[in-house]
């Protein structure tokens, strides 16, 4: 077949672009044409696709999507333990399933441990599948941590990710341990008494590291390139490895859905959420803030922190100044700040992309 | 079938068999091909960004092809043009507007250098043949968008060498020669146009004779006489018009004595005599225009209309302009002009809407002058043309061109209200379209009405930041009456500024969708899509959450109301 017979028939199949700037555009495709063209492209989307469309998750879903670019970067040759939770909640709803891998759901409080048995038992068949243990912030911060904290001490090959949405989100919003301090759920609600949460988000990755695992991070959805480098870094590491991924939430944090990537990418600008990397316990390396941002640029997305915008308040300014000052001991802790000029490794540089995709990371 | 097995245990189907896309609820993400502001802003038609986008797919010689479908003439356009499209460049609002104009110069000399060929089959032989009066840039475009519809074109000239005011108006600093001839001897040459030169309308042929032997006529005569100009009736006696002056120079290469000059009127005809008098020694040569320079609190419609980087030539080369004022009283001695009064004006806007020019009184001084040149614009020569002028020009009915008489097109600077080579351009491809439409009968074409996407609807977080090239420009000292004043970019700068472009309004093939999906609805295709894309939207899984459409950097994607 020449060249030109190939493409017409591609341009017949597929429709071309207009060929002038006054030519008509085509006719749209009709329903019917528009879904079978989907659903057979759909078969040959140039990525592993672990966790595949028609789950349940909310429109906008953070962690869904975070979970998506987990299974893409890890996958095909994986096995889940997942705790309870939104994720497999959504996923799996009776009879059907969304994982394209081997996946088990045991109970809240014990991923790490149902992930510790497949790990031992992948070992004895002499199999090399990985495994990856999936838990909530409430199944890692809260439920499942004296599991996750012995899954660290026996030393497993496992991978473990944390979908951080900062609250119970599953149950009906109720605060955990990571849940931010000042932040508004249905058992911390701002009020007369308090302004949201009284305490502070617990800082769990200094404690997971303080394990001396071989590799702890931090990873956000709106940086998608590093949360997969990360993922495949922890893949290729013989022992406990764990990530958090914060993953916003549009139902809990009360934010517009279209607004996920801009209100993950924000929590990193303003430095509440930094994103590192430790590596037996001590950092190895940061993503710097090309420009940092005030955490009011992140807070007023979201209703769960509106009570801080509360000009007749007198507690509102004192609490945003009591969030900035969290960001600003994050920034001087790791060193945010950036240097200026345009670091590709830094958050504008992971950001950019070019005709044909992301450019961080093209050689 | 799932077959329930002892223990209620069953195989997993997959979530596929859930179609979530009944979720959405108000609005479906769509791809919507928005014109980019340059391509709204060009008076020739180009779509900027399509040709952007094709040079930074390293495809030059399919950027030029994108570029010549609307403007034929790139290497001269990329050189005299005021690039209106710089000035609406979305990246205008980063770090400056991308050099658009310079690209364009690049990509036409390409096209010389390496002979591409335009992208237009020969017309059948029997194909209606147009009439075109005028071998300026409206004609030539003319001639070529006829092609282009498959009609054959023949071209009358009453010059001996085509090119109407490209050849004429424009200094060889800002236009050189052999430049000019390159790309219009490859347009010429085309198949199915005919050049017939020396033939005057009026002398050689006449308007009446071409309605009858030809399928239409397409009249861009240009403007080739000067409005008559005095003060207060008084005209000196040694009066060279502007524009007559300048073709005059550009025959002979020399000016009238006078050493200190002034020059009244506010264009580019204005300017390159101002700047090309001050090169041929004039000690002080001085604008005096009604108009204001262009500044932050200068009303558009009030700034001097020049091409920007020209005026900032001028004053860097010592030309001395005196704007908001007009000449009030020639000052002579005999018939012979000594001085000149000028009075400080202002243009309002009176409450129908005309404007109006009112002097101050008490602003009057007296400049000492040998030579004072009136550039206040030109207007149609009436000779072949009596049926058809009124007021001056050829005033057509719409932007097709039309004239009251049947089949008769007016394009160019001929129609009163144009002005630059890129409006001219656009006239003869708009009036060609119309002539073929008449002639295939089926009334005006159709408006490609395409809404234009503003900076406000990109999210320029994903744009890396990318300083706009410097463009070499002769020393003053060096400037002189043959060479180039601005330089090739080259290579290297002009992909460098393709980079640059934001795709405004059309996909970038960015990933960003297909990769922020939270549910796999974004599906990306090998080939190229129904709609240009290389992305299709599976509703039947999309829930309507909308981040496609927040994170698409260019704008292509926006949530619609339901349709499907």
């Amino acid at each position: 077949m020449t060249d030109d017979t190939r493409l017409s028939a591609l341009r017949q199949k597929f429709g071309r672009p207009p060929a002038a700037p006054d030519e008509p555009a085509t006719k749209a495709a009709t329903a019917t044409e528009a879904a079978t063209e989907a659903a057979t492209a759909r078969t040959r989307q140039p990525r592993f696709e672990g966790l595949v469309s028609g789950h349940r998750a909310c429109q906008g879903c953070g962690e869904a999507l975070a979970a998506r670019l987990v299974m893409e970067a890890s996958g095909p040759d994986v096995m889940v333990a997942n705790a309870t939770g939104c994720l497999e909640v959504f996923t799996t709803p009776w009879p059907q399933s969304a994982w394209r891998v081997p996946w088990i759901h045991s109970l809240f409080e014990n991923a790490p441990a149902v992930a510790s048995g497949m790990e031992a038992a992948m070992k004895a068949k002499g199999r090399n599948t990985k495994v990856l243990a999936f838990g909530g912030d409430g199944g890692t911060y809260d439920i499942g941590f004296q599991a996750l904290s012995g899954m660290l001490e026996r030393y497993h090959n496992i991978l473990y990710i944390c979908y951080d949405n900062e609250a119970y989100m599953n149950t009906g919003v109720q605060r955990s341990s990571s849940t931010p301090h000042a932040a508004a759920t249905t058992t911390s609600p701002a009020g007369k008494d308090r302004m949201g949460k009284r305490h502070l988000k617990k800082d769990l990755l200094s404690i997971i590291a303080a394990h001396h695992i071989p590799y702890a991070a931090s990873a956000s959805v709106a940086f998608p390139q590093d949360l997969q480098r990360k993922v495949r870094y922890a893949m290729g590491i013989e022992g406990p490895t764990f990530i958090v991924v914060h993953s916003p939430c549009p139902l809990g944090w009360k934010h517009a859905s279209a607004l996920t990537i801009e209100v993950a990418r924000r929590a990193v600008e303003c430095g509440l959420f930094p994103l590192v990397e430790l590596e037996r316990g001590s950092l190895s390396n940061i993503m710097p803030i090309r420009h940092l941002r005030p955490v009011t640029d992140y807070l007023q997305l979201q209703g769960r922190f509106s009570h801080l915008f509360d000009k007749d308040d007198p507690r509102a300014e004192r609490e945003r100044d009591h969030l900035q000052a969290l960001a600003d001991y994050n920034i001087a802790a790791f060193g945010l700040a950036g240097e200026g000029g345009d670091d590709a490794a830094d958050t504008g540089g992971h950001a950019a992309v070019g005709r044909g995709g992301p450019i961080a990371g093209r050689v | 079938m799932a077959v329930l097995t002892r223990g209620a245990y069953a195989d997993a189907g997959t979530s596929l068999d859930f179609k979530t896309g009944n979720w959405r609820s108000t609005d479906m993400p769509a791809h919507v091909h928005a014109a980019a502001p340059c391509h709204a802003a060009c008076p020739a038609g180009e779509d900027q960004q399509a040709w952007f986008a094709l040079l930074q797919q390293h495809d030059p010689k399919g950027a030029w092809c994108e570029l010549v479908s609307a403007n034929p003439l790139p290497a001269i356009t990329g050189r005299v043009c005021p690039h209106p499209c710089e000035t609406a460049c979305n990246r205008a609002a980063l770090e400056g507007a991308l050099a658009i104009h310079n690209v364009e110069r690049w990509l036409g000399d390409q096209a010389v250098a390496q002979g591409w060929a335009y992208p237009v089959a020969p017309p059948a032989v029997d194909a209606p043949v147009v009439a075109i009066v005028g071998a300026g840039p409206a004609g030539l475009s003319a001639a070529y968008h006829c092609l282009r519809q498959g009609l054959r074109a023949e071209i009358f000239e009453a010059l001996p060498e085509a090119g109407g005011l490209l050849r004429s108006g424009i200094p060889a600093t800002r236009l050189p020669r052999d430049v000019l001839d390159a790309e219009l001897a490859r347009l010429l040459a085309l198949p199915g146009i005919t050049l017939n030169l020396r033939a005057r309308l009026g002398r050689d042929v006449t308007l009446e004779g071409l309605r009858a032997s030809h399928a239409a006529v397409l009249l861009g005569p240009g403007c080739q006489e000067g409005k008559e100009w005095s003060v207060r009736g008084a005209v000196p006696t040694d009066l060279h018009e502007g524009l007559a002056l300048l073709r005059k120079f550009m025959d002979v290469g020399a000016f009238p004595p006078g050493d200190r000059v002034v020059v009244h009127g506010g264009g580019n005809t204005a300017m390159d005599l101002c700047r090309l008098m001050k090169r041929a020694g004039a000690a002080q040569v001085t604008l005096v225009t009604a108009s204001g320079l262009p500044g932050p609190d200068t009303d558009p419609s009030d700034r001097i209309n020049v091409v920007p980087r020209e005026l900032e030539e001028a004053l860097e080369e010592g030309i001395e302009i005196i704007p908001h004022a007009s000449i009030n009283r020639l000052i002579m001695k005999g018939s012979k002009v000594t001085g000149v009064e000028i009075v400080s004006l202002r243009k309002f806007t009176g409450k129908d809407g005309h404007s109006e020019r009112v002097s101050f009184g008490g602003t009057e001084r007296v400049l000492p002058v040998d030579l004072v040149i009136p550039c206040v614009g030109e207007r149609v020569s009436p000779e072949g043309l009596e049926a058809v002028i009124q007021g001056g020009y050829l005033a057509p009915e719409d932007i097709w061109g039309r004239l009251p008489q049947d089949g008769v097109f007016a394009v160019g600077d001929a129609r009163g209200d144009r002005g630059t080579v890129a409006q001219a351009i656009g006239d003869g491809r708009r009036a060609a379209m119309a002539a073929a439409a008449m002639i295939a009968g089926t009334g005006a074409p159709p408006l490609a009405e395409r809404p234009t996407i503003p900076a406000s609807a990109l999210n320029p977080v994903y744009y890396p930041p990318s300083r706009r090239t410097l463009v070499p420009v002769l020393p003053v000292a060096e400037r002189g009456f043959e060479t180039e004043i601005e330089g090739d970019i080259g290579t290297a700068a002009a992909m460098a500024e393709a980079a640059r472009c934001l795709s405004c309004g059309n996909c970038l093939a960015c990933d960003n969708c297909w990769t922020f999906c939270p549910d796999n609805a974004v599906i990306k295709t090998a080939e190229l899509a129904r709609d240009g894309s290389h992305y299709v939207f599976d509703l039947d899984y999309c829930k309507g959450c909308g981040l496609c459409a927040q994170e698409c950097p260019t704008g292509y994607i926006q949530m619609l109301p339901e349709t499907l």
